[in-house]
């Protein structure tokens, strides 16, 4: 276990910078969702709070934090107070495997993409305890289709995250990304195309959008596990699935773009431009397609997406046995 | 007036979220508030969005008329809504009752029930009408 990237005080130091960055970056982010959902739906979007309606996310937050919270008779306080700041930080927490400012994360080791996938999964036990304790019905219906949708997508989610990891013979983010740059080979695209295709399909799942947006489902049972929420516990779930967007922009560009890595610019910028890509294929996504059933879902990740990542892997194990 | 006051007033102007509730209405009204918010009118330009929960949501928007029976579950659901709030009353039915004035079962419109701040007449209003009246509940937080 190795890697901190250097005493004590820098590591605080870059810690506190990405929380700042990651910040700005989910608010960005969500705009740029947005923008790029209303465009392919021909329309405008956000358009007149800031420069093209770019301030929209922080007027929304904003507004949300100064907002009455209520918190139901019936309602676990605690847990019901506690549950939106543990989403929160989650994903912000994985955000560290991740590199961002410099080629290497600021903290790694080997093994960290496992952890990465163990701290995603913690979140929806998390998703659960904070449907559980608002105790309305929708709440709870939204609950149990967010496990349910867990366990449909999250084996072939890190089916597909290994494969990246298999080429470069290492479970740590920052060595896989460094892989990218150093000793790709050509003959990983075909594996790794399909590895990306799977991961941005189980993305979608995690994080609760259109095609799989199963457990928020606003036609069918109101805002799903979120419906109690308001006010600032509602501001912080809000900017915990903008953090989440980031994550999975982020970890999806590192294990199959090589995120930071790449030549002439400064790591951050390709990490900016490489993320943003991802971002705009999920706005695609969700821009294409329309909501699906819970059992189509089940049916099709067990049925479908995990023999294809199960192969996939298998693909990718004989090739770097041949090659 | 402190900077964050500017702020938040500032937020409040630029977020107006509202779900819509139908109290009895013959879906007129219901059909062109969804036309004010399809992408032809695209009222998310101004940062409104739909939202399915009351504890989501700023605006109450009504439509219909409001009979006895429907009184007391428009009354919870604004009840449920977070401070501040505020209601706009689309179509003459939830303004006055419109043709029901004076059936046995029909509330002289919505303000009997729960406190309205803005009034868009019409049977129905057209979408440049119910963007109109969101405008003026705009002008009305910007001149508190």
């Amino acid at each position: 276990m190795a890697g901190l990237v250097g005493s004590a005080y820098t590591v605080a130091v870059y810690g506190l910078a990405l929380i700042v960055v990651v910040g700005i970056l989910s608010l960005f982010f969500e705009w740029f969702d947005r923008k790029a959902f209303a465009r392919l739906q021909n329309r405008y979007g956000p358009l007149h709070t800031g420069p093209s309606g770019l301030l929209q996310p922080l007027a929304d937050f904003i507004k949300l934090l100064s907002k009455e919270d209520i918190t139901p008779e019936a309602a676990d306080k605690l847990l019901f107070a506690l549950s939106p700041v543990v989403i929160c930080t989650i994903p912000l927490l994985t955000l560290f495997f991740i590199p961002v400012f410099s080629k290497e994360a600021i903290v790694f080791f080997e093994g960290d993409l496992i952890f990465a996938l163990f701290l995603a999964t913690l979140l929806y036990l998390f998703v659960f305890i904070a449907a559980w304790s608002s105790t309305n019905p929708f709440s709870i219906v939204g609950g149990v289709r967010a496990a349910l949708q867990l366990m449909s997508y999250e084996i072939p989610l890190a089916l597909a995250l290994i494969v990246p990891a298999m080429f470069a013979k290492s479970l740590s983010i920052t060595t896989i990304a460094k892989w990218f740059e150093t000793s790709f080979q050509p003959y990983a695209l075909v594996p790794l195309a399909l590895a990306f295709f799977i991961a941005v399909v189980c993305a979608q799942a995690e994080l609760e959008r259109v095609p799989f947006d199963i457990p928020e489902a606003e036609s069918e049972i109101v805002a799903g596990w979120q419906t109690e929420f308001s006010g600032r516990k509602l501001a912080l779930l809000r900017l915990a699935s903008d953090i989440e967007l980031v994550l999975m922009a982020a970890l999806i560009a590192t294990l199959f773009f090589g995120g930071a890595a790449g030549p002439w610019l400064p790591p951050f910028a390709w990490f900016l431009i490489k993320t943003t890509i991802v971002v705009f294929v999920f706005a695609n996504i969700r821009a294409l397609f329309a909501r699906f059933r819970i059992d189509q879902l089940l049916r099709g990740a067990w049925g479908i997406l995990l023999p294809l990542s199960m192969l996939n892997v298998f693909v990718a194990y004989v090739l770097m046995q041949m090659m | 007036m402190g900077l964050r006051n500017r702020l938040i007033k500032w937020a409040r102007i630029k977020s107006p979220w509202i779900i819509h509730f139908d109290c009895s209405s013959c879906n007129g009204c219901d059909i062109e508030i969804v036309a004010a918010l399809t992408p032809r009118y695209d009222v998310e330009r101004f940062g409104i969005l739909l939202r399915g929960s009351p504890r989501h949501a700023d605006i109450l928007v009504v439509s219909g008329s409001v009979s006895h029976q429907v009184a007391p579950r428009l009354r919870r659901i604004y009840e449920q809504m977070p401070e501040p709030k505020f209601v706009m009353a689309v179509g003459a039915c939830a303004c006055g009752a419109g043709v029901f004035r004076d059936c046995y079962n029909v509330l002289e419109g919505v303000d009997k029930v729960i406190p309205v701040d803005v009034y868009v007449p019409g049977c129905p209003p057209k979408p440049e009408a119910i963007i109109q009246g969101v405008v003026e509940l705009i002008e009305k937080l910007k001149a508190a």
